[in-house]
């Protein structure tokens, strides 16, 4: 047997990264001033992810998607030629949001106002009564298109004018280390919503940090994650390229649930989160294998939380990965959006039971989180107190505000490390 | 109620039809588990958690995509334990700690039309 691995020496702490920040000011979670400095200096000017390819997989798919923090609306098409492309819901005759459906499969887009007719690669094809808009040139009036960039199938938008940096320089290296990581592999999803009255960086904060888990998810996660050499989920082997992370999570994968539904359920199809034991022996379990993720190659590997700046987290799992992501709805609004992904839809009634129980749990888990970050709003928009204090074990914390800050600032886009982590 | 608005072996799960037989999404079935008392979703559990196998070996007999009315009843009274069991077999309580109250949420399934 190999030596077994040191896992304190793994536990990335915030001075090991440079991080003296632990002190950050309340009022970057309850000013509606520093909200709308947000909105113009971090979501106008990051790349934001917005779905994945596999949404709209032919020619003619295409789907419609909000950006709350912009007021954005948009239509994500599949061309004839291939391309996927990204526009504004507004048609150029009046402004109406002409694509109603969330998603669907078309060859043009037609308004329901006055029926001025589009393509899917946002050309304006028609307008009824022509004659009457001599001074509308119909090529160049198609609809308003947005930056779009896809990396390992995730797409995503940029919504300034011209975009400060590309895809690749934004991701300044996660994306390499990531290459080839079979997300692919699991197209299938279920999608969790939830609004609650808080700002969206408790949610962010939430996510970056293990140290909350054994308490505040006692009965949900606890069982199954906290192994006895890590108390307080320490994250091990951070990661970080500008201002996106990677941290290796362990689990226990002697966890036995010992209760008569969910074992049945483990019985049928296992959740996304447990571990697939024979898979992993026989070199199957996907995210497993793939040399950017457990470099470490910990035994008890659970998963690898991947943030992506501003508002994304990733979980790769054995049996497929959970995406989050949490998107402001005002300074003390927000919306997180979770989609649970596996290898293929229910089978049968077994499988569907199961993906039902899972969803209820992985739910209540959000919930749990969604929960104490607004009991999180109330004590600091209280007012008593001017700084929230993050721990050495709280890195990632310190480094999120490390590069709001500088978007804030109007820097933050300048990829640091291209090439290096740590 | 209708007589046997189950198939006739499961009759036993009558009472919970009456609760759960009706909700036809997973956010009607979590407001149902946040609405009941502890015992009452301790009683659903104690009834159905150690039968899951006899029940499905049963619906396995059918086209999923076809179940007539006493079987689909029959699953839909079934799927509201992923919530009763959350309840029983997880938190030891009706609702999620500190969670608003009634909490509705978004619950979709992109491509399969779920029971």
């Amino acid at each position: 047997m190999a030596d077994p691995i040191n896992i304190k020496s793994h536990m990335t702490k915030a001075a090991d990264m440079g991080l003296a920040n632990g002190q950050v000011p309340v009022e970057y979670y309850t000013s509606p001033e520093i909200y709308a400095r947000e909105q113009a200096m971090i979501f106008r000017r990051a790349w934001l992810m917005v779905g994945r390819i596999e949404e709209v997989p032919g020619p003619g798919d295409f789907m419609v998607r909000d950006v709350p923090p912009l007021d954005a609306r948009i239509v994500i098409t599949h061309g004839k030629d291939g391309l996927i492309r990204a526009f504004h819901n507004a048609c150029s005759h009046r402004g109406v949001a002409l694509v109603c459906q969330e998603r669907g499969n078309a060859l043009t887009f037609r308004c329901p106002y006055h029926a001025w007719v589009y393509g899917v690669d946002g050309s304006l094809r028609a307008i009824p009564s022509e004659e009457d808009f001599p001074h509308v040139d119909k090529a160049k009036n198609g609809l308003a298109q947005i930056h779009l960039d896809v990396w390992n199938g995730f797409i995503f938008l940029n919504f300034a004018d011209q975009p400060e940096v590309t895809l690749h320089e934004f991701l300044a290296g996660l994306d390499t280390m990531l290459d080839g990581a079979p997300f692919g592999q699991f197209p299938f999803y279920l999608q969790v919503t939830d609004e609650i009255d808080c700002n969206w960086k408790n949610l962010v904060n939430a996510f970056n940090e293990g140290y909350h888990v054994a308490i505040l998810h006692q009965k949900t996660l606890r069982p199954a994650v906290i192994p006895k050499e890590n108390p307080y989920l320490h994250y091990l082997d951070i990661k970080h390229f500008g201002p996106h992370s990677a941290g290796t999570v362990q689990r226990n994968f002697d966890y036995n649930p010992n209760v008569p539904t969910l074992s049945w359920v483990y019985a049928q199809m296992l959740p996304t989160s447990a571990p697939d034991k024979q898979a992993i022996a026989e070199g199957r379990a996907g995210f497993y294998e793939h040399p950017g993720i457990n470099r470490l190659k910990i035994p008890n590997f659970g998963t690898e939380t991947i943030t992506i700046f501003p508002n994304i987290s990733i979980q790769p799992l054995a049996n497929g990965y959970l995406f989050y992501q949490f998107w402001p709805l005002s300074h003390n609004r927000m919306r997180t959006e979770v989609r649970i992904y596996g290898r293929h839809a229910p089978k049968n009634l077994r499988e569907e039971f199961a993906m039902a129980n899972t969803l209820a749990a992985t739910r209540d888990v959000v919930v749990e989180d969604m929960a104490m970050s607004r009991l999180q709003q109330i004590g600091l928009q209280s007012g008593g107190k001017k700084v929230q204090n993050f721990g050495e074990n709280e890195p990632l914390l310190r480094m999120f505000t490390r590069d709001y800050e500088a978007y804030l600032a109007g820097g933050g886009l300048t990829p640091r490390h291209a090439d290096a982590a740590e | 109620m209708s007589v046997c608005s189950l198939p006739e072996q499961f009759s036993f799960l009558e009472p919970f039809a009456a609760v759960w037989g009706d909700l036809h999404s997973q956010d009607e079935r979590y407001l149902k588990r946040q609405s009941l008392s502890y015992g009452e979703l301790e009683a659903f559990h104690a009834v159905l958690a150690h039968r899951l196998e006899e029940v499905f070996s049963y619906l396995d007999g059918f086209d999923p995509n076809a179940l007539p009315e006493p079987e689909a009843r029959l699953f839909r009274t079934v799927l509201g334990l992923t919530e009763a069991s959350q309840a029983v077999e997880i938190f030891g309580q009706p609702r999620v700690p500190y969670a608003p109250y009634p909490h509705s949420v978004k619950m979709e399934w992109v491509g399969y039309e779920p029971h």
